[in-house]
Order: structure tokens, then C-alpha cells, then sequence
């Protein structure tokens, strides 16, 4: 296990600049997520750590070692790709031994790493096939097991799950979890999907057109996401989003919008009160939002048009058009009976609501 | 009613279509093949009378020429195949990966020796090679052919080389491997079936080739395509022994469409 620092890294291709200034410590055992939309310069990153693609300015280590101008092959690290990148013409074993054999590992110590690595994995009956004779999931499986047996400093992965259904993944997002406790090392792990993002990750690093947008844990960049974009990408549904004017009336302000007002809270009055813009943006979280009427006066209440209504099982999603926009409510219960087209009372706590400043989407605090 | 008569007339035209075809593609190999068991007066109306016999091969076989062509050219092609992949491996993997002016310029390169017609070349070649004194020599044959394969095989390795995913070869990086290794140890056994399919392409089209062995070959290292068209003579075509030695000539093509025929086409799907 070892840390992993970038210190001001920078990718250009030609004059473009496709990474910006990426600063990010990553400790010694610790599993980062990096994650974004297509095209934000993640894979770029990884690629960069592992010494695939080098660096147009800045500071990489591993460990306490410079490794700017050091190949690939000396960093000690493994990686899992998005399509696997298996050895087409070799058996699993062999697949699973290469990276052994290129290190003049003696065979029985080889044979037995295999075998640690195939009995974590399931893949015993598979040694003998070549990856063409494997299951997508299998695929995966070898992939992690080529990491593992090497017993690298980092591991590195590029959307590893992306390419297998739903149902796989999820049990892939299990396993590889699972793997983390037994292998305990340094990962990256880059993934365009969130929930992978927000399940696997120590720290989360939001990405967006080469720049960091935010590094935190899951609960901090859910809860406290610090602009805009990172609100709206991080949530499924996403977040709801409302231009409001705040509005002061006897010392009590409101965010008020055409048929919508919500007092707020003293507190969150007084932090936007500082920042003194008038007009902001109201970022409402799905599950805020709840049906009927308050049970206490915590909350405000206004009122909907249904548009869509989305029948889950565990719970409903339903579209409702508040004040000119469109707002997702997820989490009502799925009894609740809700026709299209008709209007309904909801409530929000003013304590969940988040405020973006207008022109610059940061969040206010 | 109608339906069935349609039925029927699409059977009919599908049926002559595929006679068609038939007649047109194996018609000629039939003939010759007919021919090169007739004797010398029956090649004029093979359809009538049943003389048959072997001794045009024998005759042929006898014939100290087409022997000595027929290794001649065995060695030509199978040299020539080996040196051209070795370039056209090279050259495709480069193009396949890498980018900048050499890349670019040797890929212009390649794509204007294809564009120009390839017997515009032959005559030159010809004044080049008795000036340097490798006109029908080995290597005065080789050197061209080299050129010509590497020229249009090298988009073929490039295709080879597209359809292996680079992935590959960084996780042989990651793994252990230096460039050198990622290629010699991961890409190339990868593209071996390719490789194995244009090889037989590259040694048949060696064997066939005919406008290189007219003009660039003499008395001395004869080929066997060239020889052939020597059965032509002022006192006339010796069509029986032309097509025993065309039918011997047919020989290494029959047995890679025998053999080698499905292995082509995996290696060329690729
Ligand atoms: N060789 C290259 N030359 C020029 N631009 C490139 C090159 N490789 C990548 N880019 C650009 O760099 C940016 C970041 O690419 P990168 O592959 O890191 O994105 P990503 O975040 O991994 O996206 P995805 O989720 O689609 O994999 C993209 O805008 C891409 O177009
Ligand atoms: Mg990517």
C-alpha cells in the first residue's frame, strides 16, 4: 500500500487542455472515486497515475517516489479496464500469471498466488478457458484477479462494471467491495455512474471539463454539494432546481416564486442575507419534497400539478409542475393514489433546501 | 395459381443463375483441365473422341524449364512472403498505433505507390534492374514484389491491428512489458490468425503473378507464370502441355482453397 499524490497535474493534447491543475492526496489504503460526466477527463487522470499517457505539468508519487518519467512497468500498480483488456490467445492462468512471469517470479510461488486469487474469485473451474469462452461477468472476474495476484502498491480502474447489465453490476459493486477488506490497497477508480461512485468510494472527486469540482465523502457531497453542477449530477432522481426571489417581510425571509413560498429558517436567513443577492437558485432534493400537509409548522406547503406519476413498488416518483418548472418528488408512498392532471397539496422542510448563487452556481453558505 | 407459377419461375431463375455461374467460373478450368489430359490433337475438339493421357504431365515434368521455374518461383514466393510480412507487421502495427509526420508521410507514401497503375512500374523497374545488374535475378524479383505487398498488405495489417483493442497492450504495459514486449508478446500473437491469412495471400499472389515475371525474369531464374506463356510459339500453341503445366501451376492455389480456405476467412474477418 502506498499514498498517492498529485500535485498541480495537468493533461493538454496539443493546445487543448483536457486536465486542469488536479490536486488530490489519496492515503495509503484508501479507495477514491473519481466520477463524472463523458469527456470530464477521468480516465485521462488514471491514465496519467499509471503512466499511460504523461503528464503535461505537475507532480505525480507514489509512495514517496517521483514517478513523472518512470514507465509503466516500475510503478507497481495493476489495472482493470473498462473492456477488460484480457490476453486474447492466453488460458485465464496464464492470463492471471503474466504480470508474475514478467517479474521472473519462481512458478510454484506463481502456481500459488493463482490459486489465492482464483478460490476469492470463484474462477477455479475457468483456469483452463480463454477469455473468448467467458461470460462478460467472468471476463471481470479474470481482470480482478490479474490485479490481485500481482499485489501492486495501487490499483487503478476505468469503469470497470460499465460494460455488464444492471443486475451483474450491482452484484460486481458487492464483490469487488468485498475485495477491498480482503486486499485491503490504495485504489482509483473512476466510474461515470454515481451510485457506484457513492457505494464503493472513501472520498468521491467530482469531475467536470477537466476540473475538480469537489472531494469528499459520499455524505458530504450529497449533503453539502458545492455548486450546482455537483447537486444536480450526485442523486437520482436529481435535484430540483428553482430560480427564487428572497423576499424580507417584518424581519422573516422567504423564498418566494410565482404560487410557491417557503419561509426559512433564521440561520440560513442570515447566510443569505451575507451574500445579498436577490435573486438565487433553489435546489430542492426529490425526497424533500413530501405529499399532503405538515404535521408541524417545520414545514411549508404549496401546491402542484401532477404530470407523470411513477410506480415503483417500494415507492412512487411523481413529476409535478410547481411554479412554471418541473419538480421530481420521489419516496411518497405507494399507496398514495395520485391521478395526472390534478392538482396537490406537498410540503418541504426549509431546513433541507440548499441556495446557489445565480451566475456563479456556487453554492451559498 | 398465380403464386405457385411465380413460385416456380423464381426457382427457375435462381436455377439458371446458379448454372450460369457455374459455367462461366468453372467452365474455363474445366476446359483447361480436359485439355491437359488430351494429346496434342485432340485439343481442338476436347469434347469429342477419348484419347486420354497423363504423358503432358510427363512431358512437362521432363522439361528442364518449367521444373527449374516451378522452384524458382516456389522460393520467390515463399522469400518473398516471409520478408514482406516482416515489413508489413511493422508497418501496419505503426500505423495501426502511432501518430506524427513519419507515420504520415510513409502512409502517403504507401497510398500513392497503390494509386499508380501497377504496369507503369514494370518498364522502369526493368531499365533499373539491368543497370544495376540485378535484372533476372532472385533479388532483382524480390525487391519489387516486396514493394508491392508491402504496399497494399500494410492497410490490410493496419485493419489487423485497428481491431485489437490497444487496451491490451497498456495492461501488458502495467503487467511487465516493455513497448517492445507489449507488441512481440501481446499485439502479435493477437493478429496471428490475420497474419497467417495474409501470408497465404502474399505467397499465392507471388506464385500468380505475371506481369513482374515477363518482364523482369529471362533465361535464367524463369518463373513459372512466364514460362507457361512460352508454349506460345511461331509455329504455333502447344495448348496440351500449356495447360498441364497450368493445371500443375493451379496446384498450391487448389490446396489453400481446400485446406486453408476457412482459416483465410476467420483470419480476414478478424
Ligand atoms: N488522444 C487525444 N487527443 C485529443 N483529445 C483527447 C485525446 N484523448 C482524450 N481526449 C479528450 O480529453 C477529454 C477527456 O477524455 P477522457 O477519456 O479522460 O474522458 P472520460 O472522463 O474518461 O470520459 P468517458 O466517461 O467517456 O470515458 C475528452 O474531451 C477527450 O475528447
Ligand atoms: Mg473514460
Amino acid at each position: 500500500m502506498a499514498e498517492v499524490t498529485l500535485q498541480d497535474v495537468v493533461k493538454k493534447y496539443g493546445t487543448f487542455k483536457v486536465v486542469h491543475e488536479v490536486n488530490l492526496n489519496i492515503a495509503a489504503g484508501e479507495f477514491v472515486v473519481l466520477v463524472g460526466p463523458s469527456g470530464c477527463g477521468k480516465s485521462t487522470t488514471l491514465r496519467m497515475i499509471a503512466g499511460l499517457e504523461n503528464i503535461s505539468a505537475g507532480t505525480i508519487r507514489i509512495g514517496d517516489k517521483v514517478v513523472n518519467d518512470v514507465p509503466p512497468k516500475d510503478r507497481d500498480i495493476a489495472m482493470v479496464f473498462q473492456n477488460y483488456a484480457l490476453y486474447q490467445h492466453m488460458t485465464v492462468f496464464d492470463n492471471l500469471a503474466f504480470g508474475l512471469r514478467n517479474r521472473k517470479v519462481p512458478e510454484t510461488e506463481i502456481t500459488s498466488a493463482v490459486t489465492r486469487a482464483t478460490q476469492m474469485l470463484g474462477l477455479e473451474p475457468l483456469l483452463a478457458r480463454k477469455p473468448f469462452q467467458l461470460s462478460g461477468g467472468q471476463q471481470q472476474r479474470v481482470a480482478l484477479g490479474r490485479c490481485i495476484v500481482r499485489r501492486p502498491q495501487v490499483f487503478l480502474f476505468d469503469e470497470p462494471l460499465s460494460n455488464l447489465d444492471a443486475k451483474l453490476r450491482a452484484q460486481m459493486r458487492i464483490e469487488i467491495k468485498a475485495l477491498r477488506e480482503r486486499v485491503p490497497t490504495t485504489s482509483v477508480y473512476v466510474t461515470h455512474d454515481q451510485v457506484e461512485a457513492m457505494t464503493l468510494g472513501d472520498r468521491v472527486v467530482v469531475m467536470k471539463d477537466g476540473w475538480i469540482q469537489q472531494i469528499g465523502t459520499p455524505l458530504q457531497i450529497y449533503n453539502r454539494p458545492a455548486n450546482r453542477f455537483v447537486a444536480s449530477f450526485i442523486g437520482a432522481p436529481a435535484m430540483n432546481f428553482m430560480k427564487v426571489e428572497l423576499v424580507e417581510e417584518l424581519g422573516v425571509m422567504s423564498a418566494q416564486a410565482e404560487d410557491f413560498k417557503v419561509e426559512l429558517p433564521l440561520e440560513q436567513a442570515a447566510v443569505l442575507r451575507k451574500h445579498g443577492a436577490k435573486m438565487v437558485i433553489l435546489g430542492i432534493r426529490p425526497e424533500h419534497i413530501r405529499f399532503g400537509i405538515p404535521s408541524d409548522n417545520s414545514g411549508s406547503s404549496f401546491s402542484g400539478v401532477v404530470t407523470v406519476t411513477e410506480q415503483l413498488g417500494s415507492e412512487q416518483v411523481i413529476a409535478l409542475n410547481v411554479a412554471d418548472s418541473t419538480m421530481m418528488a420521489s419516496r411518497i408512498s405507494p399507496e398514495t393514489e395520485v391521478s395526472p392532471h390534478a392538482s396537490v397539496q406537498m410540503w418541504v422542510d426549509a431546513k433541507t433546501l440548499q441556495f446557489f448563487d445565480d451566475k456563479t452556481e456556487m453554492a451559498i453558505r | 395459381m398465380i403464386a405457385l407459377a411465380l413460385h416456380a419461375l423464381r426457382r427457375a431463375i435462381f436455377a439458371i443463375s446458379i448454372a450460369a455461374i457455374f459455367v462461366v467460373f468453372v467452365g474455363p478450368i474445366a476446359i483447361l483441365g480436359v485439355t491437359s489430359i488430351r494429346p496434342a490433337s485432340g485439343v481442338f475438339y476436347i469434347w469429342r473422341g477419348t484419347n486420354f493421357t497423363f504423358n503432358n504431365f510427363v512431358e512437362v515434368l521432363h522439361q528442364s524449364q518449367v521444373v527449374e521455374a516451378m522452384w524458382n518461383s516456389f522460393v520467390l514466393s515463399t522469400s518473398a512472403t516471409i520478408l514482406s510480412l516482416g515489413i508489413t507487421v511493422g508497418s501496419g502495427y505503426m500505423l495501426s498505433r502511432f501518430g506524427g509526420w513519419i507515420q504520415r508521410s510513409w502512409f502517403a507514401t504507401i497510398y500513392i505507390f497503390r494509386t499508380v497503375p501497377y504496369i507503369s512500374w514494370v518498364l522502369p523497374l526493368y531499365l533499373v534492374n539491368t543497370r544495376l545488374g540485378i535484372y533476372d535475378t532472385y533479388v532483382g524479383l524480390l525487391l519489387p514484389h516486396i514493394a508491392v505487398h508491402v504496399c497494399f498488405f500494410s492497410w490490410l495489417m493496419k485493419g489487423f491491428f485497428d481491431g485489437i483493442n490497444p487496451s491490451m497492450e497498456y495492461a501488458a504495459l502495467i503487467d511487465g512489458c516493455t513497448r517492445w514486449g507489449a507488441f512481440y508478446r501481446v499485439a502479435l500473437p493477437a493478429a496471428m490468425p490475420g497474419i497467417a491469412a495474409l501470408a497465404i495471400l502474399c505467397w499465392l499472389s507471388t506464385w500468380n503473378e505475371f506481369l513482374f515475371a515477363l518482364i523482369l525474369s529471362g533465361k535464367r531464374t524463369p518463373l513459372i507464370t512466364s514460362t507457361m506463356a512460352q508454349f506460345v510459339t511461331e509455329t504455333g500453341t502447344e495448348w496440351n502441355l500449356m495447360s498441364a503445366t497450368a493445371v500443375l501451376a493451379m496446384m498450391p492455389a487448389l490446396l489453400v482453397t481446400i485446406f486453408g480456405q476457412k482459416y483465410v476467412i476467420r483470419g480476414l474477418r478478424m
